[in-house]
C-alpha cells in the first residue's frame, strides 16, 4: 500500500457549516478538518468565539495568536440575530453535508436553525449538537463547564486520592466529548450514504463522562458501591507514580504479572525474598507495604534512565512528562503527533497534528492556521453562495454580515 | 445490543458494518465498542482462554466476572481464533475477507507470526481498513514500548497536571493523580474508531488502508491547551493551573463543583450567596481583581457552602444561570431521572446470569435511536452455535 501523492485525505470533499463555539464543540470539527473535511466556522464579531477574546482565567489578556481548535477552519461573519443572516446560514448549510453546533438546547432552533428548518433547506443533512446534557431530559437546560461535565458524569467522584475530595478534569474532559462527537458525526455519515436520510446526533459531554467510568456503572447496578483508587489499581500492583532522585520527576510504573514483578526487581538491581509479594494476589493485599518499598528503591534514581531500562526488561513504566518532554521528543515528532506551525504572523512554535497516520495518503494533519474573523467571505459568500461584490457590501452595511 | 443480527438493527448508523476486533488492551476493545453500539457487527477474535480482559478489575463480588468487560464487550460476539496455530490463521484470513474493519493491537513485533502484518493484510484486502492502536502506536522510536494507562496518561502530558484545585490544596506534597479508569485508552480507543469510519468512508475512492493510532497521541490531542500554552510562553503546573477561584467545594452532606467565568455568572453567584457584605467591594465587579483575590473569595464560598446542602445550592445556582453541579456518585448516575430519561443505561444479562445495567453509548441518534441492552459473549459463542 504505497503513499500515493494524489489520493486524498479520508474526509476530503466532505463540508462543515460550524457553528460551536468554545472548546469541545471545535475540538470535534477541528479533528474533521484534520481528516480532510472543509470546516466553515461561522461567528460574528459581536458573538466571536472565545479564542478572540482575552482569557483572564488563564492570564490570557490579549485574543490567541494561536488556537489549536480553530485551526484548519474557513471563516465567515454573519449575524444570526438577522433573519437575513439565517437565510444565509440555512443556504450555506445545504452546501453543506454536516452542520454542528454546541449552544444550549433550544438556542438553534430559537434562532430559525433547529434541526426540522434546517432539513427543510438540506433534505439528508446530519447535525451534530454538542451540549452539557443533551438535547432532552429534565436537566438538558443546564449550564456547564468540563469540570461539570465530570461531577454530573461521576467521572469527578470516581477521581481523586481516596482519602480527599473528588477531582476536576479539566480540558480533556472537553475535547474527550469532541473526540466522541467526531466519531458519531462519522458514523452518522455513513447512515446517511446508504439511506439518504437525515440524522441528528445529540451529544450530552456528561455522558461522555459517564462513558469513562463505564465499568465503575457496571459495578453500582449490581449495588456494589465501586471504590475511589487514586493511583492504585484493583488489578495491579505495584501500580502508581513515584518519586526519583530530582524532585517533582515522578516514574509511573505498572506492573501486570508476577514475571513482570521478577523483571522489575532484576531491573532495578535489587533482590526481593518477602514472600508478602511473592504473587499478585499478596501483592494487592501488601500493597502499602510494597508502594514504601519502591519508594524507597527508586529514591536515589534517575527517573528517565530507570524508565528505558524497566521498558527493556519487559515492565510499563514511564517518566511524568512535562509539555516540555513533549515539545522535544523525537518519537510523537516522527509521528506527527506534534508539529512545528508557523504563519506570517505567527512565529514558528508547536501544536498537535495529525490523530493517526494512514498508509494512503500525507494529506491529514493542520493545513492552516487560526483564522482572521470573516478572512474566507470571497470563498465562502462569493463563490459558494454567489453573492457579489454589491451584495455583500448591502449586507455588510445593514450589519448582516459583520 | 444483542440484537445486532435482528431487523431493527438495519436501522442503526452503523448496519451491515463488519468488525474484527483482536484486543488485550481497552483502547482496542473500546473502539470496538463503541462501533457495536451504533449497530456494527463486532467479532471478538480471541485466544485460546479468552481475552485476559475477561479477567481485568474491577470484578464483581459473588461471580468474579469482570465488570470492565461487561462494559467493553456487550453487544459484540466471541469467536475463539488461535493465531498461533495455522488453523486461527486461516479461520483470520476467511473472517478478514468479509470484514470491512480489522482494530487490532497485537504488539509490532508479533504481527507477523500472527499473520497480522499490516502490507501483507493490505495486499490481500484491499478494501480493508486495517486500524492499529497501540500505546506508543506502531512507528516511530519508542513503538515496542509497552504502557498502561497509568504510564500513557502521564507519557501524553495531562498526568502531570493533576490534581488542581481543592485536591492539590489539601495534598500539595503527593505525587500527581491520575484521572479514574481507562480515560487515556478510552480517547486512544474513541480515536481508533473515529479513524476507522473516516477510512472506511474513503474506501469507495481509494480502496482500504492502514492507519495507525496510538493512545500516548490521543492524550496528548484530548491535553492540546497545554501545548498551546507552552507555545504562549507558560509551562503549565498542576500547581498553577488550578481556577482562581471556584473549584471543588465541600457542602453539607457532599461536593459541589461551581465555576463563573462570565460577568453575569459572577453577579448571580453573588445573588446565590444571599449578597453578603464582603462581595459588595464594588473592586470585585473587574474580573481580574477576582482572580487577584481568588483565594479570599473561596475562603469566603467554602464557608458558605459548609452550612447549605448540595442539592439546595445546586438548584438556587442553576435557576440563576450559575454553573454549579453536585458530584455524584455511580449510584446517583445510575438512579438520575436525566439519564433515565434519555435511556442512557440499558438492562444486561452477564455470563453467570446476574442482571446488570451498562451505559449504551455516549451519543445519541435521535433519528434511529440506538438499541441499549444485551448480553456479555460467552467466549466462542459462534463456533458453538455453528456446531450445534
Amino acid at each position: 500500500m504505497s503513499r500515493d501523492p494524489r489520493a486524498k485525505a479520508p474526509l476530503g470533499g466532505v463540508r462543515i457549516a460550524d457553528f460551536t463555539i468554545h472548546a469541545a464543540g471545535p475540538f470535534c470539527t477541528h479533528l474533521l478538518s484534520q481528516l480532510g473535511a472543509e470546516c466553515i466556522k461561522i461567528e460574528s464579531r459581536t458573538r466571536p468565539d472565545a479564542f478572540r477574546k482575552p482569557h483572564a482565567v488563564y492570564g490570557r489578556m490579549s485574543a490567541a495568536t494561536f488556537d489549536q481548535v480553530s485551526a484548519n477552519k474557513l471563516s465567515v461573519r454573519l449575524n444570526l440575530k438577522q433573519p437575513e443572516a439565517v437565510a444565509l446560514a440555512k443556504r450555506l448549510v445545504a452546501l453543506s453535508d454536516v452542520a454542528a453546533e454546541s449552544f444550549r438546547p433550544g438556542v438553534m432552533k430559537r434562532l430559525g436553525l433547529g434541526f426540522d428548518a434546517l432539513c427543510d433547506a438540506k433534505p439528508d443533512l446530519v447535525l451534530l449538537s454538542l451540549s452539557s446534557c443533551g438535547q432532552s431530559g429534565p436537566d438538558s437546560h443546564f449550564a456547564g463547564y468540563a469540570p461539570l461535565f465530570g461531577a454530573w458524569g461521576g467521572l469527578g467522584w470516581m477521581s481523586g486520592y481516596s482519602d480527599g475530595p473528588p477531582m476536576e478534569v479539566r480540558h480533556a474532559m472537553d475535547h474527550a466529548a469532541g473526540v466522541h462527537a467526531a466519531l458519531a458525526t462519522v458514523a452518522a455519515l455513513h447512515q446517511r450514504r446508504r439511506t439518504g436520510r437525515p440524522q441528528h446526533v445529540d451529544l450530552a459531554a456528561r455522558e461522555v463522562a459517564s462513558a469513562m467510568i463505564g465499568d465503575a456503572l457496571v459495578l453500582a447496578s449490581t449495588g456494589v458501591a465501586p471504590v475511589r483508587p487514586g493511583n492504585g489499581d484493583l488489578g495491579m500492583a505495584p501500580h502508581g507514580v513515584y518519586a526519583t532522585a530530582r524532585p517533582d520527576r515522578w516514574l509511573t510504573i505498572a506492573v501486570r504479572s508476577d514475571a513482570e514483578w521478577e523483571a522489575l526487581v532484576r531491573g532495578l538491581e535489587q533482590v526481593d525474598t518477602d514472600l508478602r509479594f511473592a504473587t499478585m494476589p499478596l501483592r494487592l493485599r501488601h500493597r502499602e507495604e510494597l508502594d514504601r518499598l519502591l519508594t524507597q528503591w527508586l529514591a536515589p534514581l534517575d527517573a528517565d534512565e530507570t524508565a528505558a531500562r524497566l521498558q527493556q526488561a519487559g515492565v510499563c513504566a514511564h517518566v511524568s512528562w512535562t509539555m516540555e518532554d513533549i515539545a522535544s521528543d523525537p518519537h510523537l515528532r516522527e509521528r506527527g503527533a506534534v508539529t512545528e506551525v508557523s504563519a506570517p504572523d505567527i512565529p514558528r512554535r508547536l501544536a498537535v497534528g495529525a490523530p493517526a497516520r494512514f498508509s494512503r495518503t500525507d494529506d491529514v494533519g493542520i493545513r492552516r492556521l487560526t483564522p482572521t474573523l470573516g478572512q474566507d467571505e470571497d470563498y465562502v459568500f462569493g463563490e459558494l453562495l454567489g453573492l457579489s461584490a454589491a451584495q455583500r457590501a448591502d449586507l455588510e452595511a445593514r450589519e448582516v454580515i459583520l | 445490543m444483542q440484537s445486532n443480527a435482528s431487523a431493527s438493527a438495519a436501522a442503526l448508523p452503523l448496519s451491515g458494518c463488519r468488525v474484527l476486533e483482536r484486543s488485550r488492551t481497552v483502547a482496542a476493545a473500546y473502539a470496538g465498542r463503541l462501533l457495536a453500539a451504533m449497530g456494527a457487527e463486532v467479532v471478538m477474535l480471541e485466544p485460546v482462554g479468552g481475552s485476559p480482559l475477561r479477567r481485568a478489575a474491577p470484578l464483581l463480588q459473588d461471580s468474579g466476572e469482570s465488570a470492565l468487560f461487561a462494559y467493553l464487550s456487550v453487544g459484540k460476539r466471541s469467536l475463539v481464533c488461535d493465531l498461533e496455530s495455522r488453523a486461527g490463521r486461516l479461520m483470520l484470513a476467511r473472517e478478514l475477507a468479509s470484514a470491512d474493519i480489522l482494530i487490532d493491537d497485537t504488539p509490532v513485533r508479533s504481527r507477523p507470526a500472527h499473520g497480522l502484518d499490516p502490507a501483507t493484510i493490505g495486499a490481500r484486502f484491499t478494501e480493508l481498513v486495517h486500524v492499529s492502536v497501540l500505546p506508543f502506536g506502531a512507528t516511530g522510536p519508542k513503538a515496542d514500548w509497552d504502557g498502561e494507562e497509568v504510564n500513557l496518561l502521564h507519557a501524553g502530558g495531562e498526568g502531570f497536571l493533576l490534581p488542581n484545585g481543592l485536591s492539590i490544596e489539601l495534598f500539595p506534597d503527593r505525587a500527581p493523580l491520575k484521572v479514574y479508569g481507562h480515560f487515556g485508552s478510552y480517547q486512544g480507543g474513541a480515536t481508533a474508531a473515529f479513524c476507522a469510519l473516516s477510512a472506511w468512508w474513503a474506501v469507495t475512492e481509494g480502496g482500504g488502508q492502514y492507519v495507525d493510532v496510538s493512545v500516548q497521541d490521543a492524550v496528548l490531542a484530548v491535553g492540546a491547551f497545554a501545548l498551546q500554552r507552552l507555545g504562549d510562553g507558560s509551562l503549565e503546573h498542576r500547581t498553577t493551573r488550578s481556577f482562581r477561584y471556584g473549584g471543588v467545594f465541600e457542602a453539607q452532606d457532599g461536593f459541589v463543583e461551581l465555576l463563573t467565568l462570565e460577568d453575569r455568572q459572577w453577579s448571580a453567584l453573588v445573588e446565590v450567596l444571599g449578597q453578603p457584605a464582603w462581595a459588595a467591594d464594588e473592586a470585585l465587579l473587574d474580573p481580574l481583581e477576582r482572580s487577584r483575590r481568588g483565594k479570599e473569595i473561596n475562603g469566603h464560598i467554602r464557608e458558605w457552602m459548609a452550612r447549605h446542602s448540595v442539592d439546595d445550592i445546586v438548584r438556587r445556582a442553576q435557576e440563576l444561570g450559575v454553573p454549579a453541579a453536585k458530584y455524584r456518585t455511580p449510584a446517583e448516575v445510575m438512579a438520575g431521572d436525566h439519564e433515565r430519561e434519555r435511556g442512557l443505561f440499558g438492562d444486561i444479562v452477564l455470563e453467570s446470569g446476574t442482571p446488570a445495567s451498562v451505559l449504551v453509548a455516549p451519543f445519541q441518534f435521535r433519528c434511529t435511536p440506538l438499541h441499549g441492552g444485551g448480553r456479555v459473549p460467552p467466549l466462542d459463542e459462534m463456533a458453538r452455535e455453528s456446531s450445534e
